[in-house]
């Protein structure tokens, strides 16, 4: 599962981030590696979400949101 | 004697950096560049005790890696200036994730204090953090402050200064509970020395480089830092201390890194945050509105048309009194040359050309004040990162990410910082494009000759005319923007990715600082460039070749002009008077206002009688309400200022690209003011 179908208001981990090297990095940086909790708390009709991750919250596009792996929490 | 300490001010974006820098130094600091790129850098300066201190406030950043501009510059300031001491700010509700950001800063092995701001906010959630046991777990001190209160101010200060020699606290203490047992065995005793203390595999490695480093290039400061970096396979480390690394570093260890300083601070936060969040944050509720699905791109149109009626309609309401002022100091000036017995020729020079030029510009600053306000406020609350976020859909069509939208929307202030801020953008090709499309965005300098010719032209709906500027701009921006999305062979991807901070009640000293800078840049426009130009323009428009000239079609500017009118003649633009107006106007938009006046020769161009006056004239040459809504449509597309003009050559590093973008808009403002002038004749007819 991935943020781009998960549900908003629930809680998940996650697994992987499946996206080139750099962005990778700077996603980390923010505080989301792997086993991390993140919430889904909204996303709009193009995709992009909003979600908390280590008390602060990101916004990300479409292909982002789609790349990181999660499971239910 | 003095002494002079250098402090660096570190932290995340939307941490309250500057807030707290501001409280320290107020207005009277230091813009300047970094050498060779345009990345801000301020710098203030105060006394305390026996000290100056030397204040460097340092782009908001998450992390000390290579990849971006901001990040190299910080730590190349923090590794090879003399700043002695590193205030690291620390959004004290965001505590986990600015943690990261200190644990990197304290490995630099530079002095490091800890100002932990907004514990407000984390008070009102019913949180708490203990004081004690934080600077205990990370060896370097604490301080509460709060930037928006002005407290613990000269705390911070004093233990900068008593804490400017010292690296880690003796004092270091850790438990590592089950993170002990998973990586580190004491074998290296790092755990007295440092605060993260990585799993033996890393340590082992850290301090196998670190030897080599050694012998090849001496005792170096901040070594272990080099290490770490070294077998994160950092190329700016590898290339300042290159050693053979064969045998330890396999891979880039910097995931392993970055997940190892995570887990280090979730146990400092099990630690020291007592009654994690317990109330659903106020800014949750207000982000269910204002980032809706559905609500939220009205909600910003909404917020949009609000910001521009204030600006016009408060604007010129204030505008009132600057123009009695104007009328009053023209005339004396009028009067006192004509007292000391000046001659023609230097009465009209300064009444005609330089009050008439300048002062006309000075009366718009109303209208411009208001404007920097608005988007000041927008850009304090956090409001600008949920646009990022609502734009995000329609920009993806564009082939932009939402965060591109803010350069753009930035631009409705000034182009030339507008272009400065799409470094944020990750990837070149849509740095490109959006540097291509926010000069269309209209800047408040274009603001003058909307507000002018809308309210001469257009009575009742002169905002009207004034607003729908701004939606043709956004709409030549959207179109550009598209076809060069159809026509790029690489699609581009959507790469949103940015913090959304907490909602804050914008600080009044942090706006009034920054629309200050921003009145202080118009006025000092005022007073050099559209001097010189309000000067130049009057020389130009009163000398021909046979000298001196009463009759202005004479003039050399009037024969510029009417080589080049022919043109402009299917935009409804073939005067020689509005030719010499919008050449003079690439020095800067606001002198095509100053031009106007200096050419029909009118003191005080935004009064009533002097609007009536222009009106006539322009009337006159059969200048009518369709030619100065084509002269609104050229002004908001043609060539960028020169200002603008010198920041593309500066972000872009390409002649090449910088003369392509001055004959694009060029002729885009060409083709759009044709069709206006052209499609309005028919209906006119």
């Amino acid at each position: 599962m991935t943020l781009l179908n998960a549900t908003i208001g629930y809680t998940y981990m996650v697994n992987s981030l499946e996206l080139d090297k750099v962005t990778v990095r700077r996603l980390e940086a923010l505080g989301l590696t792997r086993g991390t909790k993140i919430k889904l708390l909204n996303r709009n009709r193009g995709g992009s979400v909003i979600f908390m991750v280590r008390g602060s919250r990101l916004a990300v596009g479409k292909k982002i949101a789609d790349s990181i792996q999660m499971r239910e929490a | 004697m003095k002494k002079v300490l250098q402090v660096g001010f570190v932290g995340n974006p939307n941490c309250g950096k500057t807030t707290l820098f501001n409280a320290y130094t107020g207005a009277n600091l230091k813009v300047a560049n970094w050498p060779g790129v345009t990345v801000e850098k301020k710098e203030g300066a105060f006394k305390y005790h026996d000290y100056k201190f030397k204040l460097v406030d340092l782009p908001g950043i998450y992390s000390l890696t290579s990849y971006t501009m901001e990040e190299r510059l910080t730590r190349e300031f923090i590794m090879n200036s003399d700043v002695d001491v590193i205030v690291n700010i620390v959004d004290a509700s965001s505590l986990e994730r600015n943690l990261y950001l200190t644990l990197q800063l304290i490995e630099m092995g530079k002095p490091v204090v800890v100002a932990l701001n907004m514990m407000d906010i984390v008070e009102e959630r019913g949180m708490e953090i203990d004081l004690h046991r934080l600077p205990e777990m990370l060896g370097v001190p604490v301080i509460p402050v709060s930037a928006r209160k002005k407290t613990g101010l000269d705390i911070l200060m004093h233990t900068v200064a008593h804490h400017k020699d010292k690296y880690i606290d003796p004092n270091l203490e850790h438990h590592h509970g089950k993170y002990t047992k998973e990586y580190s065995k004491h074998r290296h005793e790092h755990h007295e020395e440092y605060p993260v203390v990585y799993s033996d595999l890393l340590e082992d490695k850290i301090d196998e480089v670190s030897e080599r480093i050694r012998e090849n290039h001496g005792n170096i400061d901040n070594l272990r830092w080099y290490a770490i970096k070294h077998i994160e396979m950092d190329e700016m480390a590898q290339a300042k201390y290159p050693i053979d690394s064969n045998g330890i570093v396999h891979n880039s260890y910097e995931e392993e890194i970055i997940n190892q300083k995570y887990d280090f601070i979730e146990e400092i936060i099990e630690e020291v945050l007592v009654n994690k969040a317990k109330k659903a944050a106020v800014t949750d509720k207000v982000d269910k509105v204002l980032t809706n699905s559905y609500l939220g791109l009205p909600i910003f149109l909404g917020i949009m048309a609000f910001v521009f009626f204030l600006t016009f309609q408060i604007g010129d309401f204030i505008k009132g009194g600057f123009e009695g002022g104007l009328d009053a100091f023209s005339n004396s000036v009028f009067n006192l040359l004509t007292v000391i017995g000046a001659g023609d020729f230097v009465t009209s020079l300064v009444v005609d050309g330089i009050v008439a030029g300048v002062g006309g510009i000075l009366t718009f600053l109303p209208n411009i004040f208001i404007l920097f306000l608005a988007l000041a406020y927008l850009e304090d609350s956090g409001y600008m990162s949920r646009v990022a976020y609502v734009m995000d859909g329609i920009m993806g069509k564009l082939g932009l990410s939402g965060r591109a939208f803010i350069p753009m929307l930035l631009g409705f202030g000034c182009t030339v910082p507008a272009i400065m801020a799409s470094r944020s953008l990750e990837n070149m090709q849509d740095r490109r494009k959006t540097i291509l499309v926010t000069p269309f965005m209209s800047c408040s300098a274009r603001l003058p000759i909307y507000v002018l010719f809308s309210q001469m032209f257009f009575g009742k709906n002169a905002m009207l005319a004034a607003y729908s500027m701004y939606l043709i701009g956004i709409a030549v921006a959207i179109i550009v923007a598209y076809v060069m999305n159809k026509n790029s062979e690489k699609s581009t991807q959507n790469t949103l990715l940015i913090e959304l901070p907490e909602y804050k009640a914008p600080n009044l000293r942090t706006i009034l600082i920054y629309v200050w800078e921003k009145v202080k840049e118009y006025l000092t426009k005022a007073g050099t460039t559209i001097f010189a130009a309000s000067v130049l323009i009057w020389f130009v428009l009163n000398f021909g070749p046979g000298g001196m000239v009463s009759d202005m079609s004479q003039s050399y500017g009037a024969m510029l002009g009417k080589t080049v009118s022919p043109l402009l003649a299917p935009a409804g633009l073939g005067m020689w008077q509005v030719v010499v107006a919008l050449i003079s106007g690439i020095a800067a938009k606001e002198i095509v206002v100053s031009s106007f006046s200096v050419l029909f020769g009118i003191a005080n161009i935004n009064s009533v009688e002097g609007m009536a006056g222009l009106t006539q004239v322009l009337a006159d040459y059969g200048f009518g309400a369709l030619n100065a809504y084509s002269l609104m449509v050229f002004c908001l597309l043609y060539i960028p200022c020169a200002a603008t003009i010198g920041v593309i050559q500066r972000e872009m590093r390409s002649a090449k690209w910088t003369v392509f973008t001055i004959l694009f808009q060029l002729g885009v403002a060409w083709l759009v003011s044709t069709l206006v002038y052209q499609i309005g004749s028919l209906f006119l007819a």
